[in-house]
């Protein structure tokens, strides 16, 4: 098995995450490009962190078009070094640096491939709880494919990218979890897909709180003061009764998303709701209108290749 | 799912002689690297033999039963068919001469706290230890990469105890048996030793299970048989129903032979075991200590990016040598 860094030659770092450095490399036998994810132990109370044992179960469980490769494992010295699948950009970077490249038709391919890659992931029980456009990586060939499951992100080299403001950031997380929920499901990761369509659409994110108060507070004044009907049990959520907002009645969805197409609102609707269990799920999501009507859905050959991009 | 599992692929073997055959054969490999001064003859006047391995390896497996049994706070079931399926996969590929089973039984059943999801720190783990803590600790977090290593990776493991609940619910719903909650004790003793066997090496957790579910009930006088034939299997074939029913009859015959090693026999095997085993391996030997502080220096990815990251690597070309490692 090729699994020692002497099989590789490492070409750049290119990334740092919670518990060590990213490194591009190449696999010297195959010429396949990969990133190398180092974890470092050595510093780490309990040994190898929980959420590296969660990517680890998770990458080798899932084995998906649009989900990120883990193609091997190997220890050097004290760390652990995780061998991926190489993706040269990402959803993030193009909605900072090539917004003029999402036009509607490829939108609706990579929310295509990102609706692929979450039903896989649901439909084996995975649960990603962290989708963002950060975490959604794209190749070479222009291939979405979901990342960082359990593991902090990478970061790529395109210079001002605020890390921390990543971490930080808590725009796409579901309102139970904001609630302090201890049981949620799957469908947390369907919140995360709407908020996402919603923002390659607007270029802007859809609830954009500097706080988890504060994201609450913004998710509440448009989506309204939720009711046992429209959130059965919300008022039993740990956090529910320590901080009260002002009564708001919901804000309509084409002042909120001004100027989207009424398909397009549908869909994000589906997605944005208080009831976990009335959200759309990643299956019916595919089958969704919004994917038949026209601009229809970009082909492969009109999607952006990354790395050709960046050499021109 | 089990049919697509690491597990099935790799590691389950077809019998008990492909087993003996991969222990015996780490056994001889550890004794021709380190018994050049030795008769060759008569090796195992200095070196475990492989029954000796077998007997000791007996001993830390109830050890590690124990162990989690007394473990604060109370351990789930899961945690420790995974601690005792990566014990027995670690040791199927290493003599106990090169790492001792103390260790990498603490190491096994910290690794599975983890994977099973079942969070406690390291100070909580080792509070459940006897003797020194901070040493114990540090042994743990430095066979932890070690041990994922020789598991290849294969962190995921299937037990028994799911497809237990699935054979009760299915009990309950399609056959006449009263009160089938009264099998568990029963299924849970059994399955305890299940564990000091190595059934989980050769069978599919589903097989242990009605292994388990079959033997609880013939315990409470019960017969399960035509359960088994005309409801569970009656759509599988002659030849499926008959490698099920060797299987059970293999995985219940294994229980049954079950007995614990001999104390005066281990204590012996422990003291040959202080004088042959790897001191490179044993944290109380300086070639140890002074190979741990190297692995701490050791610890730089080399490459040949410049200090400001570029995605232009176009002008790179250069292989690395791997003069680090």
């Amino acid at each position: 098995m090729d699994n020692d860094v002497t099989n590789y030659s490492v070409i750049g770092r290119i990334g740092e995450g919670a518990h060590g450095l990213v490194f591009k490399a190449r696999h010297l036998s195959t010429g396949r490009e990969v990133a190398l994810k180092k974890i470092l132990i050595k510093n780490l109370e309990d040994g190898i962190p929980v959420n590296v044992m969660r990517e680890i179960k998770a990458l080798q469980l899932l084995r998906c078009k649009y989900i990120i490769k883990l193609y091997d494992m190997f220890p050097r010295g004290l760390s652990l070094v995780l061998v991926l699948e190489y993706m040269c950009s990402g959803l993030w970077e193009m909605l900072h640096h090539n917004q003029q490249e999402l036009t509607l038709p490829r939108i609706k391919t990579y929310v295509q491939m990102l609706l692929k890659g979450t039903r896989y992931m649901h439909a084996h029980y995975v649960m990603h709880r962290d989708l963002k456009p950060a975490n959604l990586l794209i190749n070479h060939e222009g291939i979405l494919k979901i990342a960082d499951l359990g593991l902090a992100r990478l970061y790529w080299p395109d210079g001002g990218r605020p890390y921390s403001h990543q971490v930080a950031t808590r725009w796409y997380r579901a309102p139970e979890l904001l609630y302090g929920a201890r049981f949620y499901t799957e469908k947390v990761d369907l919140w995360a897909v709407g908020c996402i369509i919603a923002e390659l659409i607007t270029k802007q994110p859809l609830f954009a709180g500097e706080s988890d108060i504060e994201q609450l507070a913004i998710v509440l004044q448009h989506l309204g003061t939720p009711t046992e009907e429209t959130w059965p049990g919300h008022s039993e959520l740990p956090d529910y009764h320590k901080i009260t907002f002002p009564e708001s009645s919901p804000t309509p969805w084409h002042e909120l998303l001004p100027g989207v197409e009424p398909d397009a609102l549908h869909l994000v609707k589906s997605f944005i709701l208080y009831d976990a269990n009335k959200r759309i799920s990643a299956k019916e999501a595919i089958r969704h209108p919004w994917f038949q009507n026209r601009p229809l859905p970009a082909t492969m050959d009109e999607m952006p290749k990354p790395s050709a991009i960046k050499s021109k | 799912m089990f049919s697509t599992s690491t597990q099935r692929k790799f590691w389950t073997f077809s019998d008990e002689t492909e087993l003996a055959r991969l222990r015996e054969k780490h056994n001889l490999q550890y004794i021709s690297k380190h018994g050049s001064n030795t008769d060759e003859y008569q090796p195992y006047n200095i070196f475990l033999s492989p029954e000796e391995e077998g007997l000791l390896l007996k001993q830390y497996e109830l050890h590690m039963k124990e162990f989690c049994k007394r473990f604060s706070p109370p351990m789930p079931k899961g945690v420790v068919g995974t601690a005792f399926h990566y014990f027995k996969r670690f040791y199927l590929y290493n003599s106990t001469m090169d790492y001792h089973p103390k260790e990498i039984l603490a190491t096994c059943v910290y690794l599975a706290c983890k994977v099973e999801e079942f969070n406690v720190s390291i100070g909580q783990f080792v509070a459940n230890i006897k003797g020194d803590r901070e040493k114990a600790s540090d042994i743990i977090l430095n066979n932890e990469l070690l041990l994922m290593q020789q598991l290849n990776y294969h962190l995921t493991i299937h037990n028994p105890f799911r497809p237990v609940e699935g054979f009760l619910i299915d009990i309950k719903t399609r056959c006449t048996l009263p009160n089938p909650e009264r099998l568990r004790s029963g299924i849970d003793e059994f399955l305890e030793k299940v564990f000091l066997t190595d059934a989980c090496l050769l069978y599919a957790p589903s097989q242990i299970a009605l292994a388990a579910v079959l033997h609880s009930a013939s315990k409470e006088q019960e017969n399960l048989d035509s359960y088994v034939t005309e409801i569970l299997f009656i759509d599988a074939g002659p030849d499926k129903l008959a490698i099920l029913i060797e299987a059970v009859r293999k995985i219940r015959s294994l229980v049954k032979m079950v007995e614990n090693p001999v104390r005066e026999r281990v204590k012996i095997i422990e003291k040959k075991l202080d004088r042959c085993r790897n001191q490179e391996n044993n944290p109380d030997s300086e070639i140890y200590k002074r190979r741990m502080r190297e692995t701490l220096d050791e610890d730089d990815m080399p490459y040949s990016g410049t200090s400001r990251m570029s995605l232009d690597t176009s002008g790179v070309t250069q292989v690395l040598s791997p003069s680090a490692s």
